[in-house]
C-alpha cells in the first residue's frame, strides 16, 4: 500500500467515524468562486521531466493514483470548478463574445515578419519537424508544420483546439498560423542546425503555390518551465498542489472536451507547469500544450482510425484479433471518413462520447463520474453554432467545404456529448430567482431537446448547517430569518437538492449548494 | 500528517463547528502545512533508466555513430546470419562495410549525383565487393534434393553506373552499365559439404572458371505504395533487362529479364491488407552459352518461398507468387497469413502452374509508424518448417 493510499484510507476513516466533529456543511464563503492556489510562495522547486515511454508503460500496465472514483475534490459546493492556477471559468460561466473566442489566449498577432526570424534551436521534442525562432520583437516561438500529404491539417487543428481549450477554461499557449518564405530564416550560430539541414527539413513540409510555408507558431510561455504535470497525485514539491490531480473536476471533465475535439494525445507529456511570479509570489501555472493531434489530425499524418476508440495497448481486443485472424474487430474499423486532406480523419456518425478514449489510460479520465461529465458537457453545450464557426475559421482552412464539414462535425459531436452526459443525471440547472422571489431553474436536457421535460416536484426544507437535519416547510419565503434551506427537485431523473442561505438584511437568498442524486 | 488529513477533511465540506473558519482559510492552512513537508520528485528505477536513455540520447548517438561512422544492423543477404556494419556518408558519397557471424563481408562505395533540373534526372554509381563464404547450393532444377545441400563461396566485385529520369513523382526509368568480376570457391560451413565435394563442373555452369562481365541494361520502376516500409495501399511495379557479356571466357553471355508487380488492397480503414506479389526472372542465352549457376535465379527462403531453405531451388527461369492477408493486432504489431508458390525451370515454356512449389505460414511484423523493423515468418512446406527472423518487410 503506497503512502498516498494509506493517507486516503485514513482520511476516509476519519470522515466515517467522526461525523459529529465535521458537521457543518457550508462555510461562509461557499460556494468558493476562486481557489487561491497561489497563496504559498514557491521558494524551491525541481525541474522534473517525464519520460513518455515510461508514462505509456505506467498507465497501460499499472493503475497509478486513486481509482476510487469518489467525488471531485476541488469542485465547490455548487459543483463548479473555482478559478485557480489550473482553470479559469470562461465560456461555461458567462458566454464569451466571438471576438474573445477567436482571440483566445493571444496577446498579439504572432511572430513579426518585418525582420528575419533567427532560428535559435532545432526542435528535439515531439514528432513533427520544426525549430525555435526569435522574431524581430525578440519574442520566441516554436515553429511546427503540417505533414506533406495533409497541408493545413495539423496547424489548423492546433489553432482551432487552442481556442476551444482556452474557452473551456484551461491555460494554453498562444498559437498562431504564420506564413513565411525561406529567405525569412536566419540561423543562429548556436542553433545546432545547418543551412542544409534546414533545407532538408523544409523539403519534408508542404510548400504553398507562392513558394511560402505555412506553419504553426507557438509562443514561448511566460515563466520558467518546470516540466509536465501528471494526471495523478500531487507535485511533492509544490505546496499549493493539494488535490490529487485525478480528482480535479477540470481534469476529469477534460475527457469530455478531449472527446469532443478528439484530443487523443491528452496525456501528461502534453502538459507543462510554468513557474510564474505574481504580486511578489512565485507559483506554478498549469498548461495544456500541443494540440497537433486533435480533430482529424494525428500531427504527422491523418489521425489513426483507432484514435479515440481504443488505447494503444488493450489486451482483450488485441488477443481477440490475433486469435480470430482479424475476423473480429471493433466498430471503428468500419468508420468512414471524408476525403478532406486538410481535415484528416474526423467524423461524428460513429462517435460515442462515453466510449471515447485517449492513447492510453489517463487516471483523471478513468475517474470521471457522471457529475464531472455533466459539468463539462454544460460547457460544451454553451458554444453556439456561430461560436463554433468563428473558432473554426481561425484555422484558416482554404477549402470552404472542408471548413463547413468541420463545423458540422463539431456540432454533431457536441449534440452527442450533450445527449449523453446531460441525461445521465437530473439536469435541472441554472438556478436563480424570479422577480417575485421564486426559485427559477432550467431543465437542460429538454432545453437542448435531448429529452422531454419530466414531471417534477419541488419540496422545501429548512436545513441545519451544523447537524445536517432537514425539516419540511410549506413554503420558502426569502425574508426568513438567517439560515439555510433546501429545495429538493424530484423527478424520474433523480433529485437535485438546491441549498439556499438567507442572510438578514439581504433580499435575495444565496444559492450555496447544488447536489445531484 | 494527521494535521494535514484533518485539514483536508475540512476541505471536503465539513468543519469543526467550534472553530468557525472560511473554506479559503482552510485550504490555505492545508497548503501551509504541505509547505513544511515538501519533497523532491523522485523516479522509479525503470523511469530513471528510460529517462537517462532518452536524455543522454543513447539511440540517437548510436544512430549518429562515432566520428561519422554510422551503424548498420543486418541487411547483408538472406541466410548470411546476424550481421552488422558501419557507413560514413558525406555529400553524395556513402561508404559502407558490413560483416556477419558467418563470415560474410560486403564493402560498398556509392556516389549519388546532386539533383539536376529539379530532380527530373538522377545518376548514381556503385562499386560493391562481396565475399559470401557460405552460400547454399542444392543443385540445379526443380528436382534437386534437400539432402544434397552444399555451400560455396561467392566473391564478386560489381561496378555499376545508372542514369535515369523521373517523369512523374512515383516513376523512374533509366539505363545502366557496368563491370562485374566474379569468383567462386569452397564453402566454409561445417554443416554442409562444399559444393565441389558433391557436384560436378559439367552440370554446374561456371563452377570451374568464372566469367567477368560487361553489363548494360534498362530499368523501369513505378512505386505507388503509400508507405514503402510497410505498405497498406498502392502498388509497386518493376521491370528491367540486363545484358551480361562475358569478356573473360566468352561462354557465359546471357540476358536477364526481371519483372515484378506488388499490389496492396486495403480494407477496414487499412487495418486489413491483402498483399499480392508476382515476381519472375527469365534468362536468355545464345547457342552454346550458359548462365553461371551462381547467377541463376533462385527460390526459397525468407524473401519468396518461405517453408524452404534459402536458395533451395535454382535454374535459368523463375516465377513466384506471394499472397498475404495482413491484419493489425495493435499499433505495433501486424500479423499475416501467407501463401507462396513458385517454380524454377530451364525454359520459360517449362513453367507450369501444376508444378509450383508451395509454402504457407504465419508472420509477425513488429512495426513503427511507417516501417516494419522486425519480421518473424514461420513457413511450412513439404520439406518442413522454417522460422525466419529478419529486419525489414518481405514486400
Amino acid at each position: 500500500m503506497t503512502r498516498q493510499s494509506v493517507f486516503l484510507t485514513a482520511l476516509v476513516l476519519i470522515l466515517a467515524l467522526s461525523p459529529a466533529a465535521f458537521a457543518q456543511k457550508f462555510h461562509n464563503d461557499d460556494p468558493l468562486p476562486q481557489d487561491n492556489d497561489k497563496a504559498v510562495n514557491v521558494t524551491s522547486i525541481t525541474k522534473h521531466k517525464l519520460n513518455d515511454q515510461y508514462d505509456f508503460v505506467l498507465h497501460s500496465f499499472g493503475k497509478p493514483g486513486d481509482r476510487t472514483k469518489g467525488p471531485a475534490a476541488n469542485a465547490n459546493t455548487i459543483g463548479e470548478v473555482p478559478d485557480s492556477s489550473w482553470f479559469q471559468n470562461r465560456q461555461g460561466m458567462v458566454p464569451m463574445s466571438v471576438s474573445e473566442l477567436t482571440t483566445g489566449p493571444n496577446t498579439g498577432t504572432g511572430p513579426s515578419t518585418e525582420q528575419p526570424w533567427v532560428i535559435i534551436q532545432a526542435k528535439t521534442e515531439g514528432v513533427t519537424p520544426g525549430f525555435r525562432i526569435r522574431d524581430g520583437r525578440g519574442d520566441v516561438y516554436f515553429i511546427k508544420f503540417d505533414p506533406l500529404d495533409n497541408p493545413e491539417m495539423a496547424t489548423a487543428a492546433e489553432v482551432i483546439s487552442t481556442k476551444f481549450f482556452h474557452a473551456f477554461g484551461y491555460n494554453v499557449p498562444e498559437n498562431y498560423i504564420a506564413f513565411f518564405n525561406r529567405s525569412q530564416l536566419r540561423i543562429d550560430e548556436n542553433a545546432k542546425i545547418t543551412e542544409e539541414e534546414l533545407d532538408n527539413l523544409l523539403k519534408r513540409v508542404p510548400r504553398r503555390r507562392d513558394g511560402s510555408y505555412r506553419a504553426l507558431a507557438s509562443k514561448l510561455l511566460p515563466g520558467e518551465p518546470i516540466g509536465p504535470f501528471q494526471y495523478y497525485g500531487t507535485r511533492p514539491d509544490d505546496p499549493n498542489d493539494i488535490f490529487p490531480h485525478e480528482n480535479h473536476r477540470e481534469l476529469r471533465g477534460l475527457r469530455v472536451f478531449a472527446a469532443w475535439l478528439n484530443h487523443d494525445d491528452s496525456r501528461a507529456i502534453n502538459t507543462l507547469d510554468m513557474l510564474v511570479k505574481e504580486d511578489g509570489k512565485r507559483h506554478l501555472k498549469h498548461y495544456l500544450i500541443d494540440f497537433g493531434s486533435t480533430l482529424g489530425s494525428g500531427s504527422t499524418n491523418a489521425q489513426k482510425p483507432r484514435a479515440g476508440w481504443e488505447y494503444l495497448w488493450e489486451p482483450r481486443p488485441v488477443f481477440a484479433r490475433i486469435f480470430t485472424l482479424g475476423l473480429w474487430d471493433r466498430q471503428w474499423i468500419h468508420t468512414k471518413y471524408p476525403q478532406y486532406p486538410s481535415i484528416g480523419n474526423f467524423e461524428a456518425t460513429d462517435f460515442e462520447p462515453e466510449n471515447w478514449k485517449p492513447e492510453y489510460p489517463n487516471p483523471a479520465f478513468v475517474n470521471m463520474t457522471d457529475k464531472d461529465a455533466y459539468w463539462a458537457a454544460k460547457i460544451v453545450m454553451a458554444f453556439t453554432e456561430r461560436d463554433i464557426r468563428a473558432i473554426v475559421r481561425t484555422g484558416q482552412l482554404s477549402d470552404p467545404e472542408a471548413e463547413d464539414y468541420l463545423v458540422e462535425t463539431l456540432i454533431a459531436r457536441q449534440t452527442k456529448i450533450g445527449r449523453t452526459w446531460l441525461t445521465r443525471i437530473s439536469s435541472f440547472d441554472e438556478f436563480g430567482w424570479t422577480a417575485s422571489g421564486e426559485l427559477r431553474f432550467e431543465h437542460l436536457g429538454s432545453f437542448y431537446d435531448f429529452v422531454r421535460k419530466p414531471e417534477f416536484r419541488v419540496s422545501w426544507f429548512s436545513f441545519d448547517n451544523t447537524t445536517g437535519e432537514r425539516q419540511s416547510i410549506d413554503k420558502f419565503e426569502p425574508k426568513h430569518n438567517e439560515g439555510y434551506y433546501v429545495a429538493s427537485i424530484s423527478s424520474v431523473e433523480g433529485t437535485v437538492d438546491v441549498y439556499v442561505r438567507t442572510v438578514a438584511g439581504v433580499d435575495e437568498p444565496q444559492i450555496v449548494g447544488v447536489e445531484r442524486r | 500528517m494527521l494535521g494535514l488529513m484533518m485539514t483536508l477533511a475540512l476541505m471536503m465540506g465539513f468543519q469543526d463547528p467550534v472553530g468557525e473558519q472560511s473554506r479559503a482559510a482552510t485550504l490555505e492552512e492545508a497548503r501551509q502545512e504541505k509547505a513544511e513537508n515538501l519533497q523532491k520528485p523522485t523516479r522509479t528505477f525503470l523511469e530513471q533508466a528510460l529517462h537517462d536513455f532518452k536524455e543522454k540520447r543513447v539511440l540517437e548517438r548510436f544512430q549518429e555513430g562515432f566520428h561519422g561512422l554510422h551503424p548498420i544492423v543486418g541487411g547483408i543477404r538472406s541466410g548470411s546470419g546476424f550481421g552488422g556494419g558501419t557507413y560514413v556518408e558525406t555529400e553524395g558519397v556513402r561508404v559502407s562495410v558490413q560483416g556477419s557471424i558467418k563470415g560474410y563481408q560486403k564493402y560498398e562505395v556509392r556516389f549519388t549525383a546532386p539533383s539536376v533540373y529539379s530532380d527530373l534526372f538522377f545518376a548514381d554509381f556503385r562499386a560493391t565487393h562481396r565475399n559470401f563464404p557460405q552460400e547454399r547450393f542444392f543443385g540445379i532444377g526443380q528436382n534437386s534434393r534437400k539432402e544434397d545441400e552444399t555451400n560455396y563461396r561467392l566473391e564478386d566485385t560489381n561496378y555499376v553506373g545508372r542514369f535515369g529520369v523521373k517523369p512523374a513523382k512515383h516513376v523512374k526509368a533509366g539505363v545502366l552499365a557496368g563491370w562485374l568480376d566474379t569468383n567462386v570457391g569452397s564453402g566454409t560451413s561445417r554443416r554442409q559439404p562444399s559444393l565441389e565435394e558433391v557436384f560436378q563442373a559439367d552440370n554446374t555452369p561456371a563452377m570451374a572458371n568464372q566469367p567477368n562481365y560487361f553489363q548494360m541494361g534498362l530499368f523501369f520502376d513505378a512505386d505507388y505504395r503509400d508507405q514503402p516500409g510497410n505498405p497498406r495501399s498502392g502498388g509497386h511495379y518493376l521491370a528491367s533487362w540486363t545484358s551480361f557479356q562475358d569478356h573473360k571466357l566468352s561462354k557465359y553471355d546471357f540476358g536477364q529479364y526481371d519483372i515484378e508487380a506488388q499490389q496492396y488492397i486495403p480494407f477496414f480503414n487499412k487495418r486489413r491488407v491483402i498483399a499480392l506479389r508476382a515476381k519472375s526472372t527469365f534468362t536468355q542465352t545464345a547457342a552454346g552459352q550458359e548462365v553461371p549457376f551462381f547467377m541463376q535465379p533462385t527460390l526459397g527462403g525468407s524473401e519468396d518461398l518461405r517453408g524452404y531453405r534459402e536458395y533451395r531451388f535454382r535454374d535459368r527461369n523463375m516465377v513466384v507468387f506471394n499472397a498475404e492477408y495482413r491484419w493489425e493486432a495493435f499499433s505495433g504489431l501486424d500479423l499475416a497469413l501467407f501463401g507462396d508458390a513458385g517454380q524454377i525451370a530451364p525454359r520459360p515454356g517449362d513453367l507450369r502452374f501444376s508444378d509450383l512449389q508451395k509454402a504457407y505460414g504465419v508472420g509477425f511484423r513488429f512495426n513503427s509508424a511507417k516501417s516494419v523493423f522486425l519480421r518473424m515468418d514461420l513457413g511450412f512446406s513439404k520439406e518442413g518448417q522454417h522460422l525466419f527472423v529478419k529486419f525489414g518487410h518481405v514486400f
